[in-house]
């Protein structure tokens, strides 16, 4: 008995943890996407960016510029539920190498949400900040979806 | 013995993960819409950068241009019989793909329903040299269009899922460049209808249109840069677009709104015509590249 046992063990075991040795969440580009369009309502569809995360050893940052007009008002739809860890999303006026940039907003509000909104007008560019946490074994990958709306 | 159990369960462990891959692989040609297209198959990995951009949608464009007030001139459109003859390169077929979708958007907006048909046809013959066919092809999107034609939000709302497809399908197959060279094309498309009604009608509104489409310049180059080694046009539409920037940014309220660092209101503009007229030529110029 023990010897099926053991044998039982290393044939459905063994494979299941080789299986998850990568690390990474499977980015379903289009699953994200269409939940944000549904969070994306009653505004319409603008455009949307995915943005690849790869986490290191040191807290890392990834920068996306988003071009607006000004006067019109827009949602910013998140869904961050393809990450291996929550990653921090901070939105600013100015891009990150500007000295007087003013932070519009924090997913640390959020507290640990996967999807979440924010709403924004009379600005012509914000940019999306992802503060992505150290990760101290082995390499891990996720992604981070946004999507755009304009009323 | 125990070799035997550690042979048995590599044995497995090769099987199941070969089938593990797949299925993934499977997932994966699903989700790509089957882009059978050999001439849209992708040239370059997707490069990763720690600042990207999200550029805004024709449709946007066009909806934030006709609240201005502008009328709809069709003379300004790009004629619809030539899509076949932008089959040539990547380059071509993606930079008259924004054209068209630019066009659309226009008609959409200005109400011109049986145009805009003829023009969702013409974006989805040029899209179908870039493997976008699925993208117009599922939903019924022909007889649903038909069905909706004189209801404005409803028309929009099926256009807007069309760019939502393709966005998506470009994303899929790794092909962001195309995205970035069709949004070129597209900005284009939408400055030189904005400069020409500006021309005729002289509203304030109009030219503050005409200026917040202009203000996208940098990004577009931006865009552009990160893909520079995507195809060999991108390197001259940069330059073009960096030229037309130089210009807009030596407008004398525009120059200052830099210097100040403030968000100026482009409504309450004064331009002087000799500044626009120049910005129009470059932007005559560089389309008239793109369409012939």
């Amino acid at each position: 008995m023990k010897k099926y046992t053991k044998a039982f063990l290393s044939i459905v075991l063994l494979p299941f943890l080789m299986a998850f040795q990568g690390g990474d969440v499977l980015c379903n580009s289009k699953e994200l996407k269409e939940k944000a369009r549904q969070a994306l309502e009653p505004y319409k569809y603008d455009s949307a960016e995915l943005t690849r995360i790869t986490y290191k050893k040191k807290e890392s940052m990834k920068e996306v510029e988003v071009p607006l007009f000004i006067g019109e008002k827009y949602r910013i739809v998140f869904e961050l539920e393809a990450l291996p860890k929550q990653i921090e999303v901070q939105i600013y006026n100015k891009d990150k190498d500007s000295k007087n940039r003013k932070l519009l907003f924090s997913s640390k509000e959020m507290g640990d949400k996967k999807e979440f909104f924010f709403e924004v007008s009379k600005t012509r560019h914000v940019y999306v900040d992802y503060i992505v946490p150290p990760m101290e074994e082995g390499s891990y990958n996720g992604c981070a979806v946004f999507m755009v709306g304009y009323k | 013995m125990n070799l035997k159990y550690l042979a048995i369960s590599a044995v497995v462990s090769v099987l199941f993960t070969a089938s593990c891959k797949e299925i993934e692989d499977d997932q994966k040609n699903q989700e790509s819409f089957e882009v059978t297209d050999s001439s849209a198959a992708p040239t370059v990995m997707p490069e990763e950068h720690d600042v990207s951009y999200n550029l805004p949608s024709a449709l946007q464009i066009a909806y934030v241009f006709k609240k201005s007030g502008a009328s709809f001139i069709p003379s300004l459109l790009n004629s619809k019989s030539k899509a076949q003859e932008y089959n040539t390169n990547n380059y071509k077929r993606a930079v008259n793909f924004g054209i068209y979708s630019a066009d659309l958007a226009y008609c959409l907006f200005s109400k011109k329903y049986e145009e805009s048909k003829e023009y969702l046809k013409a974006c989805k013959e040029t899209g179908s040299f870039l493997g976008l066919n699925q993208a117009f092809e599922s939903d019924n999107i022909a007889q649903r269009f038909d069905k909706n034609i004189s209801n404005e939000d409803s028309v929009v709302k099926i256009v807007s899922n069309v760019q939502l497809k393709t966005d998506l399908m470009l994303e899929q197959n790794q092909q962001k460049h195309i995205t970035v060279i069709a949004f070129a094309g597209a900005w284009v498309e939408s400055l030189h209808i904005a400069l020409a009604v500006n021309a005729k009608e002289k509203n304030k509104k109009i030219l503050g249109s005409v200026m917040e489409q202009l203000a996208l310049c940098p990004v577009i180059i931006k865009a552009l840069k990160n893909h520079n080694d995507s195809e060999p046009e991108i390197g001259n539409l940069i330059a073009s677009i960096e030229e037309i920037n130089v210009r807009f940014n030596s407008i004398e309220a525009v120059q200052k709104s830099i210097e100040s660092d403030e968000e100026i209101d482009f409504n309450t503009l004064t331009v002087a015509d000799s500044e626009l007229n120049v910005i129009t030529d470059l932007v005559k110029n560089l389309r008239a590249e793109m369409i012939k």
